[in-house]
């Protein structure tokens, strides 16, 4: 005993134990601090990232914008009605998300891996989702604030009314495509490891195409099966068609594909399917990295 | 050991290699990175998967363009004004592919490969690496513009007939157009040098941001007056124009039309193809000229301030 209190505290042990095994058994409490330390920890790089270097307000919110603005001089240029240049804003915002998801998130295990951080996420005693959740919380800070600025800029500069009757809806359904959108992002994250491939052209592939399958410029609806499709697979279009409808409230050119409320409880369905996929995928990763050792390896 | 020396006897050589040793050494370098680049960009996959990763962007921002073209004209859309926006699009792919191309492979080689500090103190210039290295991305592009320019044509109906273009427009007009991006594409590789890991998408942003300006899929008139100015001093601009003209020597013009800053100025409709050619050689010069200005400032700024071997993963 005296023994014990005259050696100095291990940073290491958090209490004596008699046995490895019994080191190994964490009370819910400590799992859930070093989960919330790790959710932090993996956040903090991206948020300082952002408050050292400046420039990314320039190259990631302001071209961003100018980029949306392009389309909305195209639907002036066709002279279409201003519900139209409102979808354009709409789905401009909505664009952060979906970049911040397939570049921040669904690349960013392929690349931790080729800078070697993977085996150290792997042999850490902590949960890969909070590992991703840490990324996406770090990143949804630059994208928020990128979407604040496409929709408000937006709406000032090119006069885009508002019609918003149910605030509660339009809040749940943008959260919930927030939650479905990140759980696909996690997701993707494990099938590009797994895959092994190139996760930037991977990446590539799924951005044109899915903003042309959500509709992000017009109403899902127009594009008959292929919008049908994607509004039961993809958040981004259900999401999309959803907050048109109760942003522009009463247009006749929203064009829904199903009412709000039933493509809410889609997300619903979409975001506690991709987070269980998620979880089983990571739980698969994890234990293909410990036991074969070759997720992990570089140089693939 | 002089890279350049051949095997067998030594023999005694200059202190400095002679202008044609210089210009050899700098092919075999752009052919060496070129041949790099193409592995990097084609070796992950089947050639199959690779044909359809080339063509997908394109051909399906096209398509977002079309259909909104259809939606607000009911169907009805005026055939010039779906040519004008389809051959923005397809063109707009090797704008993208050939900034994007040097942009990244500055980051590639110094976050993921971990290269660049190697590349940059190798006796090769670093600069024809970059063009070797990226020149893929930008031929990428090309074929997936031909690609959406040719289902353009088949699938849209697009009035295109082969004894109708103008070779020599479209040639010369090619040709500054692309040096034009391969120019703009080595200030975004300048300001890589400079930035985190996460400029990953820089590129695209910017090649965004161009659009707007340049009138690639709408005409500039529907554009502020001093946006239209800012449009008209870009070579893509004019580019665009004169491979449009090239092309379909009937379609709308993007730079004229009525109450357009340019109709305003000069009192014409639209540029004739002697004015095109003439106005994207002056500000392909300015833009080259900026081109190299900014790389050279960036690359000592990278040299003194140890940017080159730096990996800001985050």
């Amino acid at each position: 005993m005296s023994e014990r209190s005259a050696a100095p505290p291990s940073p290491f042990v958090s209490r004596p134990t008699a046995s490895p095994a019994d080191a190994a058994r964490w009370s819910p409490r400590r799992i859930l601090i070093t989960n919330l330390r790790t959710i932090s920890g993996r956040a903090y790089p991206r948020v300082i990232g952002m408050m050292r270097e400046p420039s990314w307000l320039f190259f990631e919110i302001l071209l961003p914008f100018l980029t949306t603005s392009a389309f909305v001089f195209v639907y002036r240029a066709l002279q279409a009605p201003p519900e139209y240049i409102g979808f354009v804003v709409l789905g401009g915002a909505m664009t952060a998300f979906w970049l911040n998801v397939m570049w921040l998130m669904a690349a960013q295990l392929y690349w931790e891996k080729d800078q070697g951080n993977l085996e150290l996420y792997f042999t850490a005693p902590m949960s890969m989702m909070s590992i991703l959740l840490g990324m996406a919380i770090g990143g949804l800070l630059m994208s928020c604030f990128r979407a604040a600025v496409v929709l408000i800029v937006g709406t000032v500069l090119y006069g885009v009314v508002f019609s918003v009757d149910q605030w509660l809806l339009l809040l749940l359904v943008f959260l919930l495509t927030l939650i479905a959108l990140y759980g696909l992002g996690m997701v993707l994250a494990t099938l590009f490891l797994l895959w092994g491939r190139e996760a930037w052209h991977l990446t590539q592939l799924l951005q044109e195409p899915v903003y042309f399958v959500s509709g992000l410029n017009f109403p899902v609806a127009r594009l008959g099966v292929l919008g049908a499709a994607a509004i039961s697979t993809i958040p981004l279009a259900v999401g999309l068609d959803a907050m048109r409808q109760l942003a522009f409230a009463g247009s006749v050119h929203t064009d829904g594909f199903l009412s709000p409320e039933v493509e809410a409880l889609i997300l619903v369905v979409m975001a506690v399917t991709f987070v269980a996929i998620a979880r089983f995928l990571l739980q698969v990763i994890e234990r293909l990295a410990r036991r074969e050792g070759r997720l992990t390896m570089r140089g693939s | 050991m002089n890279v350049l020396a051949q095997a067998g006897a030594p023999r005694a050589r200059a202190p400095h290699p002679t202008r044609r040793e210089m210009a050899a050494n700098a092919w075999r370098t752009f052919r060496t990175a070129a041949r790099l680049g193409f592995q990097i960009e084609a070796n992950w996959t089947d050639p199959l998967p690779f044909l359809v990763y080339a063509v997908i962007k394109p051909v399906f921002a096209a398509l977002i363009l079309v259909v909104m073209l259809e939606i607000i004209s009911g169907g009805q859309a005026d055939p010039a004004f779906r040519a004008f926006i389809v051959i923005g699009s397809a063109l707009w792919s090797i704008v993208v592919g050939g900034i994007a191309g040097f942009a990244q492979s500055v980051l590639e080689d110094r976050e993921r490969y971990r290269m660049l500090k190697y590349l940059y103190v190798s006796p090769n210039d670093l600069v024809t690496i970059l063009l070797g290295r990226g020149i893929w991305r930008l031929a990428i592009g090309a074929f997936g513009g031909i690609v959406t320019l040719s289902l353009g044509v088949v699938v849209l109906g697009l009035p295109f007939a082969l004894e109708r273009i103008d070779w020599a427009l479209l040639f010369m007009a090619m040709a500054m157009g692309i040096v034009s991006i391969i120019a703009l594409g080595m200030m975004l590789a300048a300001v890589s040098m400079q930035t985190r890991q996460d400029a990953w998408q820089y590129p695209e942003a910017v090649a965004g941001a161009i659009f707007l300006l340049v009138g690639a899929v709408f005409p500039l008139v529907v554009l502020p007056s001093a946006v239209q100015a800012v449009g008209l001093l870009t070579p893509l601009t004019w580019w665009l124009e004169g491979v449009r003209k090239a092309l379909f020597p009937d379609i709308v013009t993007a730079i004229g039309g009525a109450g357009s800053l340019y109709s305003g100025l000069t009192g014409r409709a639209a540029p004739s193809s002697a004015e095109i050619l003439l106005v994207l050689l002056l500000t392909t010069g300015l833009v080259t000229l900026a081109a190299v200005l900014m790389y050279r400032w960036s690359e000592h700024r990278a040299k003194a301030g140890g940017l080159f071997d730096l990996t800001t993963g985050s």
